[in-house]
């Protein structure tokens, strides 16, 4: 099977494919390997993704890169989804990337206030931004690059995220201005931006399900 | 299987080598599944690197120690040193290289001296590069040896996470074990003064006019 398989310039796989050839791989798949005698035993585990109280505002494909300081160079992070989730019960949003295949995580930290998207030079499919990044359980100063299949894409993300930055810092301005009312509000504010979001987020999914062609 | 320098899992952890000529690729495979680069630049590996690999799958997480070792004859440094207790190993070609092909049976004889009745998996990397000297049906030796056998591309990530996927099968007895998303823990807030903003923008106007690698739209579409 793998032998007859086109592979010269093959493009990644869709999300949607991923899964059909992960499925396909553990039946069809020749195995020719010899019999071993297995050396652990693992028993299944219930599955936790971490994004099980979060809403999902966007799920897009993308290549995410990180800074290289040292080397003054863009390196890759990884290709695969990333999402914008909002916490159902706090409101907090962040982004979550995932390596296609492996599912490791490539990118995970809140939308803050602070955080500004700026364009990339080079490429209007691609804009940057700076986090502090928890990717890998512990905080890094990081700054990230993501490039889209399309210009829409990359406007569809960037403007939510920016949007989301200026409706925590009108927040914060309110809390500043009268503690108790301002914390008040945030929680109005937040339950309806909440249902208005998630509304906006399955339009655009509908959208991207119509224009996305299928491969 | 952990160097004394590595901090010990308690999850379960295997040692897997790497073996091959130099220039195959071992060492961008291994950077690849690390933090996700590409390493386009050749530099040969002194001796053994040895770096942790952790997947998450349906029967929790598990950990490969991955020594990947100098395919240069004259950085070989330690070699059968390195296979010891080895309990599983990919053996990495070149497709573009026949030389690189022809003396995997001598890396798979060097290697199964010390580990006998590992799961081993032969792995034809650079199939992304059109003028392929090793054609998928020349590839047979893993048939003889009884070796498991993928074409893989660390440049297009073509495969790139079935040698692992199939040694952790292999390992613990489960044919249907697979991947699974990794917990995306929440991440802790964080204060950030107006001092920090304006550095970390100016920082970010001047990355941002450094090229991305590779723009071949291809892989996201």
């Amino acid at each position: 099977m793998a032998d007859k398989e086109p592979v010269v310039d093959r493009p990644e796989a869709s999300h949607e494919e991923d899964d059909a050839s992960a499925a396909a791989a553990a039946g069809e798949e020749e195995d020719t390997g010899a019999q071993v005698a297995p050396i652990v035993r693992l028993e299944e585990v219930a599955v936790t993704t971490g994004e099980e109280d979060e809403d999902v505002l966007l799920d897009m494909k993308a290549k995410l890169y990180r800074f290289d300081k040292d080397g003054n160079q863009w390196k890759e992070r990884g290709t695969g989804t990333v999402k914008l989730l909002k916490h159902k019960e706090t409101g907090k949003v962040r982004l979550v990337m995932r390596q296609a295949k492996t599912l490791k995580i490539c990118a995970n930290h809140l939308v803050a206030s602070t955080t500004k998207m700026q364009e990339h030079a080079g490429s209007d499919k691609s804009c940057v931004w700076h986090a502090a990044d928890f990717a890998d359980g512990e905080l890094k100063e990081e700054m990230f690059a993501i490039r889209f299949g399309s210009v829409e894409n990359c406007k569809k993300f960037k403007d939510l995220i920016e949007e989301i930055a200026e409706a925590l810092t009108k927040d914060e301005g309110k809390e500043s201005d009268d503690t108790t009312t301002g914390l008040l509000e945030k929680l109005t504010v937040s339950e309806n931006k909440s249902e208005a979001e998630s509304a906006e987020s399955a339009k655009e999914k509908e959208s991207e399900a119509d224009a996305t062609p299928s491969e | 299987m952990a160097l004394p320098n590595q901090q010990v899992v308690d999850y379960p952890s295997f040692k897997l080598v790497i073996v091959g000529d130099g220039g195959t690729g071992k060492t961008t495979f291994v950077k690849r599944h690390l933090t996700g680069e590409f390493e386009k630049k050749y530099e040969p590996t002194i001796g053994v690197e040895v770096h942790p690999l952790d997947f998450s799958t349906n029967c929790g997480k598990i950990r490969f120690y991955c020594w990947d070792t100098a395919g240069q004859e004259k950085f070989g440094g330690l070699r059968d040193g390195y296979y010891i207790h080895g309990q599983c190993a990919i053996i990495m070609f070149d497709v573009t290289s026949r030389l690189t092909y022809k003396n995997v049976p001598t890396w798979h004889r060097d290697l199964c001296r010390v580990c006998e009745n590992i799961p081993i998996v032969l792995c034809g990397n650079k199939v992304d590069v059109k003028n392929r000297q090793v054609k998928a049906k020349q590839v047979t030796f893993h048939r003889k040896k009884n070796l498991q056998y993928y074409e893989i591309s660390a440049k297009s990530n073509y495969n790139f996470e079935k040698p692992f996927l199939y040694l952790a099968r292999k390992l613990a007895g489960d044919p249907n074990l697979h991947f699974v998303e990794a917990v995306a823990l929440k991440p802790p807030e964080v204060q950030i003064d107006m001092a920090m903003q304006q550095q970390h923008e100016a920082e970010l106007a001047a990355a941002a006019a450094q090229p991305l690698p590779d723009d071949d739209d291809d892989l996201i579409e």
